[in-house]
């Protein structure tokens, strides 16, 4: 075995001959050594010398009559594309085993013959020489004989430059799964995540070009290894970085990198942006003036960790992280609503936030919430008839007292949504929510930046096959057919409904029914028992000829569905498995992306081979001790928000203006709509409302918001809010975490000025949240503008705001403003507006 | 409809409500004002308006038909003769053949992107698109390089823009999105910049004078964050707008002539239209229209005869002839295009798929000599013939019109350069 290996690696001597720029003796190697291996060495030379991309031979239609698989992993397709009449236009073969120089695969790529995509290598090269080899040997595919790929490694895993213009040779190891490896850095495409970091040659030459790091990526076979990259950043590195005591472990493994990197972390930040970014970030909840006060008074040393474990208990807490997991789960309104009923429409989007609202207060270890909403099905049990269902589900719609629909174990709805009905956008949805994975290149193609073949994705979407939402009339005699039947009879008797006073009618006895707890016809989640995959799959025939498709998990082995009832129980218990690598991972990530506004992984919901962590060691921390802790996401919190990293100062030093990727400083972000909207409306509010408002989530925008974007597709309340969209609420409709936005816009600025809706929360009109200067106007008048009031109302207009007290020069310019002013309580309102529109006020810092 | 299109772009454009304000100057006391440098004494425009084509207009049923293509391909439509001898289009745009003196036609236009989004991305920008990197759109390159006078936003969307339309250049040159199309005889909504109840002039620049004050707290960080420094420009806008006395005329379609809303269809297109030139005459720099549903998977022939070509027909012929009389054809580039053409085959459902390698655009005003066709595709409308022309090509020959030169090299927030089209030039034939 080890003198086959070294005969291998003697075959691809690339790595260090590459170094000079020469690949002169690894020509030399195919043509003294064995016949090139038409999967490990011609089509990853196809890949690598962009034959195989989309604009050229790669496209869907191919070009020019020949056609390869989109980023080559359909090894059968590719090999009859080059050896077989395609019957394309230009009907020829591309390799010709007579003379085998006269090639059309050697003829194009030399431009010896007119070749749209110019000369991909020269003639007597060693690209050259490895095609002719392969053809003059037969041009066979090698699919007995071929080990199959395992892994890629690649040599060094971390560059550290010292100066710019340095260069490093990367050399790449593909293992195979009998044991050997192979060199095959020439084979090999690279990327540069970051070209103004370090550029990479087409042979793996890795070079510095400016501060900061990145990753190099490999792509082979289906391998793809990250190479970290850096160049520090200040001189400030090695034994002149400053002594900085790591507090805690996250603190220890973010300072790890920065010291690499020469940037020195910002001071912490005070208690009252602390006291501030913490209530907004971890209970969507601007302090109120009297929290403020309190908190900035208490003298004992460890105040804010007690202020963290105090906000885990708010009800803020729970309703912006249920808000922030109906983000994540794409609880979208318009999505779940009532086929025939316009007034159910909402109630459903509602009940999943409850749902997760009161397992987030509760703190309900992740891994259960998730499989809640993944082995969901309506029935509550599996011996439940479909009346009782029914029943059940009239007792959560009710008009009048609502049964609780929160304490029921799963949340259906996940399913039910009319955007994730077809299989493979179940699979979609499933891999966004709780594997942070986006798969959809994969539907088509070899997934350009990940492993995933075309292959996988099929296999992974037979979990949800079986998955169904509609009328499941298979075991009750009482079933969605007969009472929707009994229904139709009893408005009018007709079975079809032809016209909109029909369809009123139905609605308005469905109602009825509701309220009166009789049964009606109603949809549910459920398992179709018959297992359609376990047959060779008819369709697309060519490409998956001969196989017995198995559902298989994402990246991990295939799964007999036979053993199961139901599919999507081996999906959970592969989420549960050790060494998944998605599941906990995704989580985490998007925890930490709540609070630094950037992931470890970014994007956040794009996890993927070529996307490594920013900090690779400290995700993995994280994640083992999520699991580890049994999937408490209150743990996680804490861990998080007593770091030292997340009690930084936005204040930037001169080694960390630049950074917003490796966490040394606090980056400044607007406001989440919700929270910014509902800011606006605590600093505006009475001191009374202010202590009710808090705690009343089911008001609030952070609360369920069911009529966010429209209770319906088309018709009358199809209109969004308008103040939520424009600030960049998600509609939760695509499977990208991206939907929400917290860019500023004019609009937004318009807004905050001089909205109708803005005006009033500060002056009247709002009788749900009446307005502390229209108090201060009336019933508290004459204590308002009594002599030496005046301070404390400026104070109260900044702790309403910003969560602090004016500077000395703020306040000065306060009672100038308001002395100039008709009336104080006027000037106090104009003080207030002008606090409301600074961006100290709409951004989290 | 959730989604506009088959590959799902969703639809935003209810996102958004808003306006623009006018300070009512006549253009040439705006363009006095303005400040610009950068155009090059060439260049004769001094505005743009983009149409954009959303889904991917089907080449062979617009501006570039084969009537000699087999049966597979023709499709329903016949050719019609323009008032220039030579040009024929489609017979469903009898008002675009009346004037086709007043643009020209880019046959053969080809690239291979065939997603919408990046195909939107790569007519947009005339960059190929990358993970790593976004482009700013023309609107946003055209407000950098133009400016604009402070009371006016640069860059508006009719109604919205799309996805980071400013790219690596930062929220500040994004565009001003009015969120939604405007109504025939109807003033369009201003939410935010109406002064409600008894505030005054002098109440908005006293608050304007308390928070200059109060917004200190980042100090000269406030100029190094693009997030501080971008909210900043909209606060300035903001104030600018609120303060205009003309904000209502520009947006209020009624106080248009008789004569020039007699050149426009009622529908929201092309009402849209009429806007655009209402918006360029108070001193917008770049206007972006939309005109999307052009994805006809299915049943092309019967929605382009019923809907889109009727509707592409008045809005955009009654954008050439308002622009020129009111006198703003010569400076105003006007720029039609979708992210694609379509499948020559027709295929089984009578409809026709996405196909970059031919589509054409329109050209427009701008000082470009009208009634010309320019670049051909082969007789099957399924590739240029002769050398093709990429959209960068094309990007590049519509900074030119503007004066701006398209190798003009920009720094990423990273430091890194990146030049405004990187590998474009500007078609001789079209813009010299």
């Amino acid at each position: 075995m080890k003198t086959f290996l070294l005969s291998r690696i003697g075959l691809f001597v690339a790595g260090l001959v590459l170094a000079t720029g020469e690949a002169s003796a690894l020509d030399s190697g195919v043509s003294q050594e064995q016949e090139p291996s038409f999967r490990r060495h011609v089509i990853p030379l196809l890949s690598r010398s962009g034959c195989s991309g989309r604009e050229c031979h790669g496209s869907f239609a191919g070009q020019g009559g020949f056609r390869l698989s989109l980023f080559g992993y359909d090894f059968e397709a590719d090999h009859k594309a080059l050896t077989q009449d395609t019957g394309g236009d230009e009907g020829e073969v591309r390799v010709n085993l007579k003379d085998p120089a006269k090639s059309l695969l050697l003829l194009k790529p030399t431009a010896q013959v007119k070749h749209k995509g110019k000369e991909r290598f020269k003639k007597d090269s060693w690209e050259y020489n490895l095609l002719l080899r392969w053809i003059t040997a037969g041009a066979k595919d090698d699919a007995a004989q071929a080990p199959e790929f395992e892994r890629l490694e690649v040599i060094p895993k971390e560059v550290v430059f010292q100066s710019a213009g340095q260069k490093v040779q990367v050399k790449v190891l593909a293992h195979w799964k009998n044991g050997t490896a192979e060199d095959v850095t020439l084979l090999t495409r690279f990327r540069s995540n970051d070209d103004a970091i370090a550029t990479v040659s087409d042979k793996g030459l890795v070079e510095s070009l400016g501060k900061g790091d990145t990753h190099i990526v490999a792509f082979y076979d289906n391998g793809v290894a990250p190479i970290s990259v850096m160049l520090p950043v200040g001189e400030f590195v090695g034994a002149k970085y400053p002594q900085i005591r790591a507090t805690t472990k996250v603190d220890e493994l973010v300072l790890t990198k920065l010291r690499k990197l020469g940037i020195v972390p910002s001071e912490p930040c005070t208690d009252a942006e602390f006291l501030r970014r913490v209530s907004l970030d971890l209970a969507g909840t601007l302090p109120t003036p009297a929290e403020a006060v309190k908190f900035l008074t208490d003298k004992s040393p460890d105040k804010r960790a007690k202020k963290i474990d105090e906000l885990l208990e708010s009800p803020g807490y729970a309703a912006w992280w249920a808000t922030k997991l109906c983000d994540f789960t794409g609880n979208s309104t318009r999505q779940i609503f009532s086929e025939n009923v316009p007034d159910l429409n909402g109630e459903f989007s509602r009940q999943w936030w409850e749902w997760l609202y009161r397992r987030v207060a509760g703190n309900e270890p992740y891994d259960k919430l998730a499989a809640g909403i993944i082995l969901a099905t309506s029935r509550s049990s599996p011996d439940q008839s479909y009346k009782d269902y029914a029943l059940e589900m009239a007792s959560y719609l009710r008009h009048d007292h609502p049964a609780d629909f929160a304490q029921r174990a799963t949340m259906p709805y996940f399913w039910a949504r009319k955007n994730v009905q077809k299989p493979e956008d179940r699979a979609l949805a499933f891999a966004h929510a709780f594997l942070g994975v986006r798969i959809e290149c994969a539907q088509c193609h070899k997934h350009p930046f990940d492993q995933w073949t075309k292959t996988d994705y099929v296999q992974f979407q037979a979990f949800f096959e079986p998955v169904r939402y509609d009328a499941d009339i298979r075991r009750d005699d009482v079933n969605f057919a007969t009472v929707t039947k009994d229904l139709r009879l009893a408005t009018g008797g007709k079975m079809e409904m032809r016209n909109k006073n029909d369809e009123q009618a139905q609605g308005e006895e469905i109602r009825r029914r509701i309220d009166a707890g009789e049964i009606f016809p109603i949809h549910e989640v459920y398992i179709a028992t018959r297992h359609p995959r376990n047959t060779t799959v008819k369709q697309d025939t060519q490409v998956y000829a001969g196989r017995v498709l198995t559902p298989k998990l994402l990246g991990g082995d295939e799964v007999l569905l036979k053993g199961y009832a139901d599919p999507r129980e081996p999906l959970v218990q592969w989420l549960h498995s050790k060494d998944n690598p998605y599941f906990a991972r995704a989580f985490v990530n998007r925890v930490w992306a709540a609070y630094f506004h950037r992931g470890l992984i970014e994007p956040v919901d794009d996890m993927n081979l070529a996307n490594p962590p920013v900090n690779a060691e400290l995700t993995d921390y994280l994640t083992a001790d999520f699991i580890a802790h049994g999937y408490d996401m209150k743990r996680l919190h804490r861990t998080i928000l007593n770091s030292d990293t997340y009690q930084r100062s936005w204040r930037p030093n001169v080694t960390n203006e630049g950074d917003d990727r490796n966490f040394s400083r606090f980056i400044v972000r607007r406001l989440p709509a919700e929270v910014l909207l509902d800011a606006m409306t605590l600093a505006t509010t009475t001191n009374e409302r202010q202590q009710t408002f808090v705690a009343d989530v089911a008001h609030r925008e952070i609360g369920p918001n069911i009529t966010a974007f429209g209770l319906e597709l088309f018709g009358k309340n199809s209109q969004p809010n308008y103040t939520l969209a424009a600030f960049g609420k998600s509609p939760r409709e695509m499977n990208c975490d991206c939907e929400r936005t917290t860019v500023p816009t004019l609009l937004q600025t318009l807004y905050t000025r001089n909205d109708p809706e803005m005006l009033a929360r500060i002056e009247n009109q709002r009788t749900e949240t009446p307005a502390w200067i229209t108090q201060l106007r009336g019933p508290l008048h004459a204590q308002s503008t009594a002599p030496g009031k005046l301070d404390q109302w400026i104070a109260e207009a900044f702790l309403r705001t910003v969560s602090r007290p004016p500077t000395m020069e703020e306040l000065q310019n306060a009672r100038g403003d308001i002395a100039a002013a008709k009336d104080p309580i006027d000037g106090l309102r104009d003080l207030l507006w002008a606090m409301l529109n600074t961006r100290e006020f709409s951004v989290n810092h | 409809m959730n989604y506009l299109n088959c590959d799902k772009i969703p639809r935003r454009d209810f996102l958004r409500i808003g306006a623009l304000a006018g300070i009512g100057l006549g253009l040439s006391e705006y363009l006095a004002m303005a400040d610009g440098g950068a155009i090059s004494n060439r260049a004769k425009a001094r505005a743009a308006i983009f149409v954009r084509l959303g889904g991917g207009p089907s080449h062979m049923d617009t501006f570039d038909l084969k009537p000699d293509a087999p049966d597979t391909h023709r499709g329903e439509f016949k050719e019609i003769a323009t008032n220039v001898p030579g040009i024929r289009i489609c017979e469903h745009l009898p008002k675009l053949a009346k004037c086709a003196d007043r643009y020209v036609i880019l046959r053969g236009v080809s690239h291979n992107l065939a997603a919408h989004e990046l195909g939107l991305l790569y007519l947009g920008t005339g960059n190929r698109p990358t993970p790593a990197l976004h482009y700013p759109g023309y609107g946003a390159v055209v407000s950098k390089e133009l400016g604009g006078v402070a009371e006016i936003p640069p860059f508006v969307a009719i109604p919205t823009e799309g996805v980071d339309p400013s790219g690596y250049l930062g929220v500040e040159y994004g565009p001003f999105e009015t969120a939604s199309a405007p109504m025939a005889g109807r003033s369009m909504e201003i939410r935010g910049l109406t002064l409600k109840d008894s505030l005054t002039l002098t109440d908005v620049d006293r608050r304007q004078d308390m928070l200059r004050k109060y917004d200190q707290a980042f100090g000269n960080f406030a100029a190094k964050d693009k997030l501080l420094a971008g909210m900043d420009q909209f606060s300035q806008k903001a104030y600018a707008m609120m303060r205009s006395s003309k904000t209502r005329d520009a947006f209020d379609l009624r106080k248009e002539s008789a004569a020039i809303s007699a050149m426009f269809g009622n529908d929201s297109f092309s009402q849209s239209c009429m806007l655009a030139t209402r918006l360029v005459e108070t001193g917008v720099r770049f206007v972006t229209v939309n005109l999307r549903g052009w994805d006809t998977h299915t049943n092309n022939f019967n929605t382009l005869k019923n809907t889109n070509l009727p509707t592409l027909d008045s809005g955009l012929s009654g954008l050439f002839l308002a622009l020129e009389a009111k006198g703003l054809l010569g400076s105003t580039s006007v720029f039609v295009t979708g992210e694609f053409g379509r499948t020559p085959k027709i295929n089984d459902r009578g409809g026709r798929d996405h196909w970059p390698r031919a589509m054409c655009c329109l050209f427009g005003g701008g000082g470009i000599q009208g009634g010309r066709v320019v670049g051909e595709s082969d007789a099957k409308g399924e590739g240029p013939k002769g050398s093709p022309i990429s959209p960068d090509d094309v990007a590049a020959s519509f900074y030119q019109t503007l004066g701006i030169d398209s190798h003009k090299e920009y720094r990423t927030p990273t430091g890194r350069p990146v030049m405004i089209v990187r590998n474009g030039t500007a078609i001789k034939e079209l813009v010299g």
